[in-house]
């Protein structure tokens, strides 16, 4: 999914994950135990000033999917509503079950179990879902969504319901068909876990009579527990309880507080004063984000104890190389043996913004996860090893002469026009020429920075990059960051001659409907990277939440990185 | 020649006058003593820092209170207006003894038109009659003081008028009460000298008519002579010469009063055919000559040693014409300037 | 006098069409691409390239300029097939971050704003005038040194930290307030207050500060001028001396500060709006200019250039007005 954070610090990140132990905490609820109570307001603290896309099919950020799911806008399929690994499972919706799969992973069919209604009344169907889905395709206005569904979907030149002509609009009804109430979607390749897909809100239902287009995003129509009372940006987002929703057609939602409050705009600091102060309503509230000033006070006190967390968000930070522009294994060795990954971390904070690396795939990725096996002579505790380093210039000089002068020439290194990134350079150039790698840095204006090295002819040797899986599945990290036919992949690595190796392998992963064979694929092709070094691991990122001592049910919910906001009680 | 049987409209005894300001203590007015009397024109002359403004301030009290120290006494028939309530000396302004400041260009508000400005100085004293009354009144007083087409002028401010307008406008202002006592602090120094007799004969013939008493504070010794019946020398801060008008241009009695006299050659210098300076420049007021404060520019001084270096001269009569001297030579002085060999 | 205003009319109309030319081509010479901006990591160029067409920067800029300038009077269409709407005139163009017509955006957050500034402006003005007519007529006394010494303080304060400890004292620490949670005036009038009251404060007490010097300053110089000294003579009670001839004189630069000061405010009270989280026109702007919202951007502009404009217009009157001596005829 996509992070707002991308475009910023090395690691500042707001979502979350308890899965693993290396978090040292597996609290996975404030409060004392027992069964939650209904009533009362939960308040968010954001520095935000609205949510960025409250349409289903616009929402496509970490803890934005996370509120919008678990409140208003309900899924066929859904991970389950639980901290823990639990939450990174796979469950049913609106569907009855996670999905018929047939024709080779090409077609999948979910059948609504029926009962659910919209705000208005009016029950939710077949219809609704595959007009939701139509929308993706409109990008003249819905924007900013995941383009999975046109991705995946096997319609030609469809552009969304809007403007569709009649026959084009009977194309996307025949790929995306509605008998009774099962729908079913054709696919043009095959998909092994479209039903992580279609946890994604762009796959809601949307009823076409009450679409507006480009203001559906103020005020959209709900299908799960709550509904949007009144909304201002850079004020509040207040939602009540739908009272049209039916606890019984709903297999997840428990929707405790009677209502929930975003409150937008407020100062970073500000927010965590009254988060630490925990007082009046600030007791009802959550927070995600600790000013890196406050860390300490609130993670060294026990006060705390029963209201923090410290987690591995979604999301990985990497260097992207240029495999076409060093073609020598030895040269990139080098650079990752000399890299300072130690004074990167203090740079963007320390600890707390995150765990060195070990490859590309998270911990959450339960299934898919596995200790690499690190290059030799990496310090595990980041600073660099600059002897090794050495040595592996000198081999370079032998192996591939050309490339070690390129190196010691002058890498391209693109990177984003912030102070963040100033400073990160700095660190780059310093640490590489104690190897004798020289680095030229290339400040870019931030907001281009992604379309400018992921241009076709783009120069660059080393880039920055980031990304976090878009469900829980390695299928949206390994090929999305290293095939040819990836959304993300930033490194030429097709210039090396194992990539074929490589992408014949991503190939069958990719269609293995066999979950737990198909994770241990994605463990071995992580490796396989992580040997070649196509891209070097840089920190798992890590994030801190705190919330109010009345607050109960605040676990953070795996997949988003994120609390399951609709989730929170109120302890009285 | 000065006999007066009644009760002075002005009594100043022993006025002291001081400033503190961060380079020390000023004294402006030192001891000052002197009776005006009905219907009479004093002048009291002097060069610019000689205190002799300052002691015309102190007056109806209009000296910075936080950081003027005034003591001694000022009677105006009978009331002491240093030791006064705020509310008896308020009373006493304008209507008992009225002023005019040397500058009409700043002296009225520009934000309120001059008839407002004189109505005001009326109303305050008058508060029983309406401001309709009050316009007819400050209307005849505008002629008075001889301002053309006063009825349209009434409503016009003070930067439509020129500046001997203005000081006509200003004197519109002192004289709407009838005061007893007209203190006019240099009139038409900042006037046009063709402006300034006018402004002068106005004056005179205000004074027949409201049969006033005049202090009148002036460097212009022209002017003194013109008008005034006593002449009052300060230098200072104190009285060095105090004498009627004839005795001061005929038979001054000290040194400095000669000297000035010497140094206006409209009068001194064509009567008697010299023209004196006198050397040198007024004394600070914060550290005085020891002795007399104006031995370092006198020709007549004894030099060192001598009681003019040491000894402070106390104002006493000299003569018999009833002049009053603060110079220990004074009758030497008299002497000399008597058998016309002057200084130098 | 007619003459006056609608000479300086006129020349505030060819001012906002100036300045919304210059924000217009300013933004054209921005680094930052807005069709790019909200792309982020998933940005093909035919994305950027689509998203470039939704956001009308396709068009030439004279084009763009061009069709705002007809928004205004004519209102304007957006969205495509059956996802038409229109913002009507007077249109400044939609938000596309915010998906509002910029007019409409403009009508809510101005008012915050507009409270903000007014409520602030009176109790400067009373703080700022009345401490330093205290320090004018204490002249070198306590009062006097404690009026300075706030008016030196007040002036150095910056506003986002004297902010932030003002919110972090009464309202977390000792809860003295609740936190500021801003209503309407016509929804919930005691609601309203509580929000206000401490930015208002904050605001007057920085901006007062200036004022304490100013009006200090002035009535100082002005107790020396000729005419309060004639006032004094007069026979005048020190009331009416302060009100019609000291303060008269003191005040009237005051007002010409005052008056674009207020202006400026009007245009966004951009950190006092940040730190209590206020809905208001300034930190509107603000956010337009993080995230390349340019229709956003020319509008709070704009409503900001009115401001300062008018303003202007009504100070130089006011000033004729105090001032008979520079009173057009």
């Amino acid at each position: 999914m996509k992070k707002k954070s991308i475009f910023g610090a090395i690691g500042l990140s707001i979502a979350a994950s308890v899965l693993v132990a290396s978090c040292g905490s597996s609290n996975s609820g404030g409060g004392p135990a027992g069964a939650p109570k209904k009533g009362g307001t939960v308040h968010i603290l954001t520095l935000g000033e609205q949510i960025a896309h409250l349409d289903p099919q616009r929402n496509y950020t970490g803890t934005d999917m996370a509120f919008a799911v678990s409140t208003m806008h309900r899924t066929l399929t859904s991970y389950k509503y639980a901290g823990g690994d639990e939450g990174s499972e796979i469950t049913a919706d609106l569907a009855t079950d996670t999905g018929t799969v047939t024709n080779e992973g090409k077609t999948w069919a979910f059948t609504l179990a029926g009962g659910g209604t919209f705000e208005d009344g009016s029950p939710i169907t077949c219809a609704d879902v595959a007009y939701g889905v139509s929308r993706t395709f409109a990008t003249d206005i819905i924007t900013d969504g995941p383009s999975y569904a046109m991705s995946y979907i096997d319609v030609a030149d469809y552009p969304g319901p809007y403007k569709a002509t009649a026959d084009q609009q009977a194309a996307f009804d025949k790929a995306v068909n509605c008998v009774d109430q099962t729908v079913t979607f054709n696919l043009k390749v095959p998909v092994a876990d479209f039903n992580y897909t279609t946890t994604l809100t762009a796959f809601s239902p949307v009823p076409k009579a009450l679409d507006t287009g480009e203001n559906y995003d103020m005020k959209p129509v709900s299908s799960g527990p709550y509904k949007i009372e009144s909304y201002e940006i850079g004020k509040s987002l207040v939602l009540v309880r739908n009272d049209k929703w039916d606890q019984a057609s709903d297999p997840l939602r428990h929707a405790y507080a009677d209502s929930i409050v975003y409150e937008f705009g407020l100062d970073a600091s500000v927010i965590d004063e009254r988060m630490i102060k925990d007082a009046g309503d600030d007791q009802f509230a959550v927070s995600e984000g600790i000013q890196p000033e406050n860390l300490q006070t609130i993670f060294e006190d026990d006060a705390f104890k029963n209201r923090r967390v410290d987690y591995l968000d979604p999301f990985v930070t990497y260097t992207n190389v240029n495999v076409k522009s060093v073609p020598c294994l030895d040269v990139r060795k080098a650079v990752y043996l000399a890299l300072d990954r130690d004074a990167l971390r203090k740079a963007g904070g320390g600890p707390y913004t995150g765990d060195y690396a070990d490859g590309f795939i998270k911990p959450a990725l339960a299934a898919d996860y596995a200790k690499s096996k690190m290059l030799e002579g990496l310090n595990e505790d980041g600073t660099p090893n600059v002897e090794a380093a050495k040595a592996a210039m000198e081999a370079a000089k032998t192996s591939c002469p050309e490339v070690a002068q390129h190196a010691a020439d002058g890498l391209v290194y693109p990177y984003p026009d912030t102070p963040v990134w100033a400073k990160a350079i700095a660190i780059w150039i310093e640490s590489q020429a104690k190897a004798g790698i020289t680095i030229k840095g290339e400040a870019v204006e931030a907001s281009k920075y992604w379309p400018t090295v992921m241009a076709p002819d783009a120069v660059y040797d080393l880039a920055r990059g980031g990304w976090a899986p878009d469900w829980l599945n390695a299928s949206t990290v390994i090929p999305e960051l290293f095939a040819t036919s990836g959304g993300f992949n930033l490194t030429h690595n097709d210039a090396d001659p194992d990539y074929a190796e490589f992408q014949t392998a991503v190939d069958a992963a990719k269609v293995n409907l066999d979950r737990a064979a198909q994770g241990k694929q994605w463990q071995e092709l992580n490796q396989f990277v992580v040997d070649r070094l196509w891209a070097l691991p840089g920190t798992f990122v890590k994030a801190q939440s705190i919330w109010g001592s009345k607050v109960g049910n605040a676990y953070q919910w795996g997949p988003y990185g994120s609390f399951n906001f609709g989730e929170l009680s109120i302890n009285s | 020649m000065r006999n007066h049987d009644s009760e002075p409209v002005l009594s100043v005894q022993n006025l002291q006058v001081s400033f503190t300001t961060d380079d020390g203590v000023v004294r402006a007015v030192d001891g000052v003593s002197f009776d005006v009397y009905a219907g009479e024109t004093v002048c009291i002359v002097g060069e610019s820092g000689s205190g002799k403004s300052v002691m015309a301030g102190s007056i109806l009290r209009l000296n910075n209170s936080s950081t003027a120290t005034t003591t001694g006494k000022i009677l105006l028939g009978g009331v002491d207006v240093l030791s006064a309530d705020e509310s008896v000396v308020r009373g006493l302004r304008g209507s008992e003894v009225a002023m005019i400041f040397q500058d009409p260009m700043s002296a009225l508000n520009p934000y309120y038109t001059v008839g407002d400005q004189i109505a005001e100085a009326y109303l305050v004293h008058h508060p029983e009659v309406s401001k309709k009354d009050a316009r007819q009144v400050v209307l005849q007083m505008m002629i008075k003081v001889g301002i053309p087409s006063p009825e349209k002028r009434i409503d016009e401010y003070p930067h439509q008028f020129s500046g001997g307008m203005r000081q006509r406008i200003v004197i519109a202002i002192a004289l709407i009460n009838s005061p007893r006592l007209l203190i006019a602090d240099e009139p038409t120094t900042a006037l046009d000298v063709t402006v300034q007799a006018q402004i002068l004969d106005l004056m005179m013939d205000l004074q027949k008519e409201f049969g006033m008493t005049i202090l009148l504070i002036t460097h212009d010794l022209g002017v003194v002579a013109e008008v005034a019946q006593d002449v009052i020398v300060m230098y200072a801060g104190r009285i060095v010469e105090q004498s009627d008008v004839e005795a001061i241009f005929h038979a001054p009695t000290h040194p400095y009063a000669w000297g000035l006299l010497g140094s206006v050659s409209s009068y001194g210098a064509s009567k008697r055919g010299d023209l004196f300076t006198i050397s040198g420049s007024p004394p600070s007021l914060i550290s005085l000559p020891e002795g007399c404060a104006f031995h370092p520019r006198c020709v007549h001084s004894l030099g060192s040693g001598s009681r003019c270096q040491s000894e402070k001269p106390v104002l006493r009569p000299v003569g018999n014409n009833g002049s009053r001297s603060a110079c220990h030579l004074a009758d030497e002085v008299l002497v000399s300037i008597g058998t016309g060999t002057g200084a130098r | 006098m007619l003459l006056f205003i609608i000479r300086r009319l006129f020349f505030a109309i060819v001012l906002l069409i100036a300045v919304s030319v210059f924000t217009y081509f300013l933004f054209a010479l921005l680094p930052t691409d807005p069709a790019a901006l909200s792309c982020g990591i998933h940005c093909k160029p035919e994305t950027i390239a689509a998203n470039r067409i939704r956001l009308g920067y396709d068009k030439s800029i004279f084009e763009q300029y061009w069709l705002f300038l007809k928004g205004i009077f004519v209102g304007r269409d957006y969205g495509i097939g059956t996802a038409a709407f229109t913002c009507p005139a007077p249109s400044l163009g939609y938000s596309f971050n915010q998906h509002a017509c910029v007019t409409s955006l403009i009508g809510e957050t101005f008012p915050v704003t507009a409270y903000l500034s007014i409520g602030a402006f009176i109790l400067w003005m009373m703080i700022g005038i009345g401490v330093g007519a205290i320090a004018a007529l204490n002249k070198g006394k306590w009062q006097d040194r404690l009026a300075t010494a706030f008016a030196s303080v007040g002036v150095s304060l910056p506003t986002f930290y004297f902010g932030l400890l003002a919110l972090f004292s009464i309202v977390i620490w000792f809860q003295i307030l609740p936190f500021p949670s801003y209503e309407s005036p016509l929804d919930n009038f005691p609601a309203f207050i509580t929000a206000m009251i401490l930015p208002w404060l904050v605001l007057a007490i920085i901006s007062a500060a200036s004022y304490t010097r100013l009006t200090r300053n002035g009535m100082l110089e002005a107790m020396n001028e000729d005419f309060v000294r004639l006032g004094v003579a007069k026979g005048l009670r020190l009331r009416v001396i302060l009100r019609r001839y000291v303060m008269r004189q003191a005040l009237i630069p005051i007002v010409t500060i005052a008056g674009l000061d207020f202006a400026g405010l009007l245009g966004g009270a951009i950190i006092t709006e940040s730190v209590f989280s206020l809905p208001g026109m300034g930190r509107m702007s603000i956010r337009a200019v993080v995230d390349s919202d340019l229709p956003v951007l020319v509008g709070t502009t704009m409503i900001a250039a009115v401001f300062i404009v008018l303003a202007n217009v009504i100070v130089d009157i006011a000033y004729g007005f105090l001032d008979p001596r520079v009173r057009v005829s």
